[in-house]
């Protein structure tokens, strides 16, 4: 579903991502950890086109099409989806309005018809009972004054929505309790099928008590400079980030 | 230019949905509890290059209320400047001004609002809002809130912001799949909401809303 080969890009002429390589097949779960500063924020907005960043080199092909060529609009109605670290709030727009925009720009890119207001509503409540969000939030501007939880729960409930068939999440455990992981995660998992695929990018190894990856990679300074199964995770946590980066070379 | 007179009492509304010789300039004098409410629309074509306008309002008798809500896409080469004078000169008025602008191109827009409050216009109640987006680099906006108070027993307030649109926020809808012309439009939708919302009338509205996202096309 996958593939990226070489991937370096830099921000503000800063060399971020130092050659990544990167092979994701449907089905998977895949955890990519690291220090900070290691790229792993960098790796997820480059691959929904931030335009912030460049790539200076390499290829990502995203079910085979060439990812880098597409603008971000057209990545997101591919089937790519990023869950923000921090969703982003915009006064006046409200939820509904932004959301039927995205669902009907994707259909329309399948060549499906939009959705009337009665189906949309129906699938609108359908989904929001996934994530337990609030029928007011729905109601608001998006993300408006809504507290940490509140925002990566509409996150999750966005992914619903669209039915990507590759998500990442980024750092969706930051700033949650465990009664708010636990309803991301649970609403993550019933997503999951043997069509798609996540990548969740985490410093913690909290998270992947809940979502329980296939792989984990351990990113450091731009590279994957490991791979290894649910177990790596539980080794980091004993050991840490340097007692990691130490086998390095 | 054009002279009114509200007369006791009276409630006018006002609204300029195309500016032109004939609506651009106003001379206003309200008597004692008239309330005047005004509309403006600066939405014409390109082909009008340039627009000056100017409500010139007096609260001659107490206890009037004056309200101007105003919004402008001003695009191509236009010019379009918006000039306000409420002169509060007797006790008891109040006043209200929100004036938003979107500015693309290289098309420049003014807004002076002048605010003044006579030595005994006690217990008058001002307030004045100016917000402006430039779309491009080369849009320029000019502001200038210009208050003279004379009294002291008031409440007056005023704002004024000239800013972009906000990149993450349009990032943030791409990522979602909508178009960047689309996310621009929900955005500048949501920015002039309140001004349009002033209206009350949802079919003219929808009338005004249809106008902007024209004149918003790339």
């Amino acid at each position: 579903m996958l593939e990226i080969r070489n991937l370096h890009a830099s921000i503000a002429g800063k060399e971020i991502l130092k050659g990544i390589n990167l092979h994701i097949a449907a089905g998977e779960t895949h955890a990519i950890m690291g220090p900070n500063g290691a790229g792993k924020s960098t790796l997820s907005a480059v691959l929904a086109g931030n335009p912030a960043y460049t790539v200076t080199e390499g290829e990502v092909l995203f079910n085979g099409k060439d990812l880098l060529s597409m603008p971000p609009e057209i990545r997101a109605r591919e089937g790519l989806f990023l869950s923000f670290q921090y969703p982003v709030e915009i006064p006046g727009v409200s939820m509904t309005n932004f959301m039927r925009a995205a669902v009907n720009a994707k259909r329309e890119h399948q060549g499906l018809p939009a959705l009337n207001a009665g189906e949309f509503l129906k699938l609108m409540r359908a989904k929001r009972a996934l994530v337990e969000l609030d029928n007011k939030l729905a109601g608001r501007s998006v993300n408006e004054g809504f507290s940490g939880g509140e925002k990566k729960r509409n996150e999750i409930f966005q992914m619903a929505m669209l039915e990507p068939c590759l998500s990442i999440l980024d750092e969706t455990d930051s700033g949650l309790d465990i009664d708010a992981l636990r309803i991301v995660a649970e609403g993550v998992n019933k997503l999951h099928n043997s069509h798609n695929a996540t990548i969740v990018i985490t410093h913690y190894q909290r998270l992947l008590d809940y979502i329980v990856p296939d792989y984990v990679h351990i990113l450091a300074d731009g590279q994957i400079i490991r791979t290894g199964g649910k177990e790596l995770a539980l080794e980091l946590e004993e050991s840490g980030y340097a007692g990691l980066t130490a086998h390095k070379g | 230019m054009q002279d009114l007179q509200l007369i006791k009492g009276e409630h006018k509304h006002l609204v300029i949905a195309h500016v032109s010789d004939e609506t651009a300039q106003w001379h206003i004098t309200q008597e004692a509890g008239s309330v005047l409410t005004i509309h403006l629309f600066c939405l014409d074509g390109e082909a009008t290059a340039s627009h000056d306008v100017l409500f010139d309002i007096e609260q001659a008798g107490e206890h009037t209320e004056t309200y101007i809500y105003g919004l402008g896409v001003i695009s191509g080469k236009q010019q379009v400047n918006v000039r306000t004078r409420v002169r509060h000169s007797v006790p008891n008025g109040k006043s209200n001004q929100l004036l938003k602008f979107a500015v693309k191109d290289e098309a420049q827009g003014a807004f002076i609002g002048e605010l003044i409050v006579a030595p005994h216009a006690q217990h008058t109640e001002a307030m004045q809002t100016n917000r402006n987006v430039l779309l491009s680099p080369a849009a320029t906006m000019h502001t200038q809130p210009q208050l003279e108070i004379y009294a002291d027993d008031v409440k007056c307030s005023h704002g004024a912001t000239t800013g972009q649109i906000d990149e993450s926020a349009l990032f943030y809808m791409q990522q979602r799949g909508i178009a960047i012309d689309e996310a621009r439009q929900l955005l500048l939708t949501a920015f002039f909401h309140d001004v349009i919302a002033s209206l009350g009338e949802p079919e003219t509205e929808e009338r005004i809303q249809q106008r902007i996202s024209d004149k918003l096309k790339y």
